[in-house]
């Protein structure tokens, strides 16, 4: 259309051409011309200026998705699988040492896990302490995506992993910790920073918080979370005493604490 | 190089690959909307259905699927995709069978279109913004759509039909025919690559 558009200009600017005095007609023709070459030139400055910031842009991305990709190792996943000193084979880190097997799955970003533990964590402190219960705490990380891309929920696993290898003495501490001060789903979550303070604020050595970021056990809480999934677990908050799955009330305090001291009952 | 490049301009401005453009892109989109209609299903079904597209914790289609956003209307917007699409494909072969439509008829196209392509880019925003995850299927709409809408407005930038004042008509059918729309729009599509690399960065590639 716009072909046939120049096509009809130019055959306008003939007709005039042809209406003029002879003198006058190499005059326009010249103007026509010089016009369309001046359009010409115009176009081209318009391409050489579309052509450097389509370049730019380009440069722009390359160099981006490159940056992106150097520091995709940060986030842990592609490192070497390195497993917690207390971790069970099947997932869990392991706190205590009584006779009934209490394995909890969770997620730090599952608000139900908040719940759950805010309800139940003195009474789970207290099964340990007297030695009734071995808690198997499985931190899992798939609500990742509910963190805008922070994967919170892989980076406070990790935190716990940490801590359970180098100072399992403070781990329930650190995992009540971490419900305490529980982001809302689908925040950005707390960063590696104020996990490492929240982790410190429950008495966990600032050489052992430091190493936080390095996220050594991302891969491990993945293949946990894996495990758990294919095992049967369908969402958090699970408990299994015993290896099976609880049907009591998780969400007041109670029902647990006597679940796991009847079954306590039936393993001596 | 020259009469190649002016070749190429005449093409460009030709109804075949205008409505050829058109019908490829709404073509994408339906196969997309199609894509995400199916999910949505999935996902009324089973909120953790583990969707093909469920890369890594950013690109997500469950995560964006399972916002309110997705359901803006109070059903899954993919399906606005399945009722709109087919439309734009059949002005596109009418077009390219040789129909001309009236002028009130690619004006409405034009105002029903640039609806769904302030809706499509509201979408992208919520996505980059409140949501934190990216779908590749709704991208694929982002993009086809901006697609189809740069088509049909060069098409009815063209043959004046946009009910502008007379300066404006003049100034966008000089800017078509010195190609500025096309750069814009390669421009455009790579300023939204570099939003989504910039801002998700690292955790693309995770």
């Amino acid at each position: 259309m716009i072909y046939a558009n120049v096509k009809a200009d130019s055959s306008y600017e003939g007709a005039k051409i042809m209406g003029t005095e002879a003198g006058n007609r190499h005059t326009a023709a010249k103007k026509a011309v010089a016009s369309a070459r001046a359009g010409q030139r115009g176009h081209r400055t318009i391409m050489v200026i579309g052509g450097a910031v389509i370049v730019v842009l380009i440069a722009a991305i390359a160099i981006s998705v490159i940056t992106a990709m150097n520091d995709g190792d940060k986030t842990g996943a592609d490192g070497p699988l390195v497993v917690p000193a207390t971790a069970t084979a099947d997932g869990g880190l392991k706190v205590g040492t009584g006779p009934v097997a209490v394995d909890i799955y969770l997620d730090y970003m599952c608000p139900y896990c908040g719940k759950f533990e805010a309800a139940n964590h003195a009474d789970i402190q207290a099964l340990v302490d007297d030695g009734t219960a071995t808690v198997n705490l499985h931190p899992l990380n798939f609500l990742d995506p509910q963190s805008r891309g922070t994967e919170y929920s892989s980076r406070a696993a990790n935190a716990v992993a940490t801590v359970a290898d180098k100072d399992p003495g403070h781990v329930l501490d650190l995992n009540t910790a971490l419900f305490e001060n529980q982001p809302e789903e689908g925040s950005e979550g707390l960063d590696d920073a104020k996990i490492a303070d929240v982790a410190a604020s429950v008495g966990v050595p600032q050489n052992v918080t430091g190493t936080f970021e390095d996220r050594t056990f991302v891969p491990w809480v993945t293949q946990s979370n894996d495990a758990a999934f294919a095992n049967g677990i369908e969402g958090t908050p699970t408990v299994k005493i015993n290896g099976v799955v609880t049907d009591v009330d998780l969400y007041t305090a109670g029902p647990l604490r006597d679940a796991v001291t009847a079954a306590a009952g039936t393993t001596k | 190089m020259t009469t190649l490049l002016a070749r190429a301009r005449a093409i460009r401005h030709s109804n075949t690959w205008i409505y050829s453009t058109m019908l490829f892109s709404a073509l994408v989109s339906l196969t997309a909307s199609l894509v995400l209609s199916i999910d949505a299903v999935e996902l009324a079904r089973n909120p953790t259905a583990d969707l093909s597209c469920n890369i890594n914790s950013v690109v997500s289609c469950g995560a964006v699927g399972l916002s309110w956003q997705a359901q803006l209307l109070g059903f899954p917007n993919a399906f606005l995709g399945l009722i709109a699409e087919p439309v734009v494909i059949t002005i596109a072969v009418a077009a390219l069978g040789g129909v001309r439509f009236p002028r009130w008829f690619m004006i409405a196209a034009q105002t029903v279109y640039t609806l769904g392509l302030i809706f499509a880019y509201w979408l992208f925003y919520q996505a980059i913004v409140n949501i934190g995850a990216l779908c590749p299927w709704c991208l694929l709409v982002t993009v086809s759509t901006t697609v189809v809408w740069v088509s049909l407005t060069h098409v009815n930038i063209r043959d004046d039909y946009l009910p502008m004042p007379r300066a404006w008509r003049g100034w966008a059918r000089e800017a078509i025919a010195n190609d500025i729309d096309l750069m814009v729009v390669v421009a455009w599509l790579l300023v939204l690559a570099l939003i989504i690399v910039t801002h998700y960065g690292a955790a693309l590639f995770s």
